[in-house]
């Protein structure tokens, strides 16, 4: 009686599991029924879980931008070519003026409103209106993520410093819009089109509730926000009072909001969600083969990487060396170690989500003074891009040159080929799947060579903390780009920056005078320093690029301070990041920028 | 009701403050001694910054404080404070928005579990070792040792990837469908064996002898006498089942994206939400002590040889 019972049983449950599993589906993803021709009047779409703010100053994570971008609209936006390429076209501006160079070396802007312009309650959009966003957004008390957007703006450190009530932005008149910057900027435009820079009105945001209901909710962009069920969806219709309302296509965005890739995948297998923006990472292979056509990867300005924690000591304990001489030769170390891990095996093998396989910090995405790849002309050399060579051809040579720099250091035993004496180090990574596969690959490659490598993981929040306070020895870490300069990578490590988990000028760091800047041959008579601590090199450099008028000169000493970061060894890339997404077939018109916002207003559905 | 029972039930309101307010210690002092904090990103703000925020929601008074000021606001105002990531949301609206949902969630889970469980497993008992008994005893245990996010992935690769029948978003119309199903069906199966066994003890016991011996109809001994004390054992599972499904839930809420509690509790955990984490906190805390105590006096209601004391 058992055994019938048994055999009963397993039937069941493998005819559950074969009628779950069973790949009905096809290669074709199969749309629901066949298509009508009939255009939808609604597209479905899911980014992410419930968005923390859609208010565009308090806002910084990429789907509430997405959001705003509909909502919204700043003096400047992303528009798709004919060819497919993006540009900045003036918004709610008429045009995206020049600036002027003041005596001083600051810049002043002046831009003129669209005429006829109005807030989604029927009221008139003013110039005022962007003046006070833009002092509201940049306000130390209102404490926004993105606050700092503001500093290229004149006034932007007094307003934090000496409490100012506003940067040096003003508004003559209600149509015109006068601000200067510190120093001309070569992605001004690109911020004019970022969230923080979008207007909002003094008398909506006064409730401090206005940007979580429909109801109190009012902003001036091609779609207004007309239903919000809290974690479950967010719907925008079109707007009629957008001065080019004319040319917006999609009448109704609805977007779902979901946290899990395993539901966004199932919601958009059977048809209802026709874009999604994370997808399980075991199914990625799976989906590249079955939806060739709807599987999406696109480029992302970022870098995923490792970080050492530049005051742990790593030397053999009989090395003899300190001060300098040892942080000479820890460099040494940390870039020789950087050498032994094949990126292309990473990208391929272990993150399978067509990453690109990094050689500098500075991300693939950014470009140069003349427009070129940044990355491409980092490290000065003329054979391959970037510090070191990622190509398979190389990795014997990568390989073979750091096990001769180790040898310098540590006790090398040749006949099981590994050294000795390297003391074991502990890896340090956030709870994920993903980051789990790659610390397992980091810990094989170092293993092969005799070097312990223990992997420690933690909770996302914990991760931060324990990262940030610099609690570790070797540590994942990642960076995505706010804006197309490169600055934006580099200016997150100079001594005092919430960013610096490499702990730079930081702890026994501070006083190591082991740091050389010589910017002599580039103008700056006074900049030569030699023996210095890395606040008076690194950080100078920074502040000069930072003031620095001339674009080309300001490229060069970016490619500097990127030369200064890498000669540490403390920072190894390992891959640039790509956004991937599936889209349904059905869908025409959508395109997203490169900071990973997605359009979907000149979008058509064909049912 | 008489004046003993009352007594009893006072007291065991009392105790359940008492519960609540060790829970909310409890949590908040080990919420704040975990590492890492609410104001903490990827991409780190100004020290300022966060010194302005800390000063904005009170957070740069001493822990003690903090703790006093809390239950102060919620004993005396029902206050819990506004959401520290979701700006310019209240917790309570928050909490208020996820239990609709998920009460609705719950409150059918349960009835359904309850009301198939009951007519399954008396079914199965009166029609002993035959073969509709051993289906309804092989299905079930098959869904007793199936976790429910198991059972949620299958049901969501069948119903929506492959059958197309039932959308697989909580939100849409219908949504519930297989959130609820996935939910009930452990406590479903876990009831069905339960009457069952409980109903085949009670059929054997002396008095349901006499009925019959008496010439009871036997559609009457089973629903006036046999029912009623075989029930017993299913509602000492009132309480552990209140239980699984307020943890099952915020499995299931995550599998079919149901806007609910559970996914606020985990989140609001990972986000370090203080406000948030005490809010769903106290609220799964005072339901869960709730209902144990309803599930108690039921007894008695059911069976009057219990005694509550």
């Amino acid at each position: 009686m058992k055994k019938v019972l048994a055999i009963l049983l397993a039937v069941i449950l493998v005819t559950v599991s074969f009628a779950a599993c069973g790949k009905g589906g096809g290669a074709s993803g199969g749309k629901t029924g066949t298509k009508t021709g009939v255009q939808a009047d609604e597209i479905n779409v899911c980014l992410a879980s419930e968005p923390d703010t859609i208010d565009p100053a308090l806002n910084s994570a990429v789907d509430g931008a997405t959001l705003i971008a509909h909502l919204f609209s700043g003096l400047a936006k992303w528009h798709q070519t004919d060819d497919g390429s993006l540009e900045l076209v003036a918004d709610a501006a008429t045009e995206l003026t020049e600036g002027v160079v003041n005596p001083d070396g600051t810049v002043t802007y002046t831009y003129t409103l669209r005429d006829g312009l109005t807030w989604s309650d029927g009221q008139p959009l003013t110039a005022g209106d962007f003046i006070f966003a833009w002092n509201r957004a940049a306000s130390p008390e209102l404490a926004a993520d993105y606050g700092y957007m503001f500093e290229v703006v004149d006034g932007y450190e007094d307003m934090q410093e000496n409490g100012a009530e506003s940067m040096n932005i003003s508004a003559p008149d209600d149509k015109t819009i006068t601000v200067t910057l510190i120093t001309d900027v070569p992605y001004w435009n690109e911020l004019l089109a970022f969230p923080a820079y979008f207007p909002v009105r003094e008398d909506v945001v006064a409730d401090e509730k206005w940007a979580t209901e429909p109801d109190t909710y009012v902003s001036n962009g091609p779609y207004t926000l007309t239903a919000w069920t809290h974690n479950s969806v967010i719907t925008l219709e079109k707007n009629e009072n957008y001065y080019d309302a004319d040319s917006i296509l999609m009448p109704k965005i609805n977007f779902y909001l979901s946290d899990d890739a395993n539901n966004m995948l199932a919601n958009f297998k059977n048809g209802d969600w026709q874009l999604i923006d994370d997808i399980p990472t075991n199914e990625i292979q799976t989906l590249k083969a079955d939806y060739p056509d709807e599987f999406k990867v696109t480029g992302q300005i970022g870098t995923y990487y490792v970080c050492w924690n530049i005051n742990e000591e790593i030397l053999p304990s009989d090395s003899g060396l300190t001060g300098v001489e040892a942080e000479a030769a820890r460099e040494e170390i940390r870039s020789a170690i950087g050498l032994l891990f094949d990126r292309n095996y990473i990208v391929d093998e272990v993150a399978q989500g067509g990453q690109v396989p990094a050689s500098s910090f500075v991300a693939m995405g950014l470009t140069d003074a003349d427009n070129s790849e940044f990355y491409k002309n980092a490290g000065h050399n003329a054979d391959f891009d970037g510090y070191y060579d990622v190509s398979a051809d190389a990795l014997q040579s990568n390989y073979d040159s750091a096990i001769e720099t180790l040898k310098k250091y540590y006790k090398y035993d040749d006949a099981s080929q590994k050294f000795t004496n390297f003391p074991a180090v502990t890896y340090l990574y956030n709870t994920s799947e993903g980051h789990k596969a790659i610390a397992e690959y980091l810990q094989s490659a170092l293993a092969a060579i005799g070097i312990t490598m223990n992997l420690e993981n933690q909770e996302w929040n914990t991760f931060l903390n324990t990262r940030k306070d610099g609690n570790f020895t070797v540590a994942r870490n990642g960076w995505l780009a706010d804006y197309n300069d490169p600055i934006s990578f580099l200016d997150m490590w100079t001594s005092g920056s919430g960013n610096n988990d490499v702990q730079f000028g930081k702890g026994d760091n501070a006083s190591l005078k082991h740091y050389n800047l010589d910017l002599t041959e580039y103008g700056f008579a006074d900049v030569n320093v030699k023996d210095g601590t890395w606040a008076e090199t690194y950080d100078v450099l920074i502040s000069k690029i930072k003031t620095c008028t001339d674009q080309v000169l300001r490229y060069k000493l970016m490619h500097l301070a990127e030369d200064m970061l890498m000669q540490t060894g403390c920072l190894c890339p390992l891959y640039f990041y790509t956004d991937l997404y599936m889209i349904d077939d059905s869908v025409d018109g959508f395109f997203s920028n490169p900071l990973g916002f997605k359009y979907f207003m000149y979008t058509t559905v064909i049912d | 009701m008489n004046a003993k029972n009352l007594v009893y039930i006072l007291k065991r309101l009392g105790l359940a403050l008492l519960t609540v307010w060790v829970v909310i210690t409890v949590t908040f002092f080990v919420m704040h001694a975990v590492p890492g904090g609410p104001f903490l990103s990827e991409k780190a703000i100004s020290a300022s910054a966060v010194k302005a925020l800390e000063a904005k929601y009170g957070m740069d008074k001493p822990l003690f404080v903090q703790y006093l000021t809390y239950l102060k606001d919620v004993v005396t105002k029902l206050d819990f404070g506004p959401s520290l990531k979701q700006r310019g949301r209240m917790v309570i609206d928050v909490i208020a928005d996820g239990m609709r949902t998920s009460a609705k969630l719950g409150v059918v889970a349960a009835v359904l579990a309850l009301a198939v469980g009951v007519v399954l497993g008396a079914f199965a008992a009166l029609r002993r070792n035959k073969l509709a008994d051993k289906i309804i005893m092989v299905i079930t245990t098959a869904f007793v040792s199936m976790p429910s996010f198991i059972m949620g992935a299958l049901l969501l690769i069948l119903f929506v990837i492959k059958l197309r029948l039932l959308p697989g978003n909580g939100a849409a119309e219908g949504g519930l469908v297989l959130p609820i199903i996935t939910l009930s069906l452990y406590p479903m199966a876990y009831i069905t064996r339960l009457t069952r066994s409980s109903m085949l003890d009670v059929l054997g016991q002396d008095y349901i002898r006499t009925a019959r011996a008496k010439g009871v109809a036997k559609r009457k001994i089973i629903f006036g006498h046999a029912m009623k004390n075989s029930l017993i054992p299913v509602i000492t599972y009132f309480g552990p089942m209140l239980a699984y499904i307020v943890t099952g839930s915020i499995v299931v809420e995550q599998i079919f994206a149901v806007p609910g509690i559970g996914r606020a509790f985990v989140s609001s955990i990972i986000n370090r939400d203080y406000p948030m984490i005490m809010g769903t906190t106290i609220m799964l805390a005072i339901l869960i002590v709730v209902m144990n105590l309803v599930s108690d006096v039921l007894y008695k209601v059911v069976d009057p040889r219990i005694k509550l004391d």
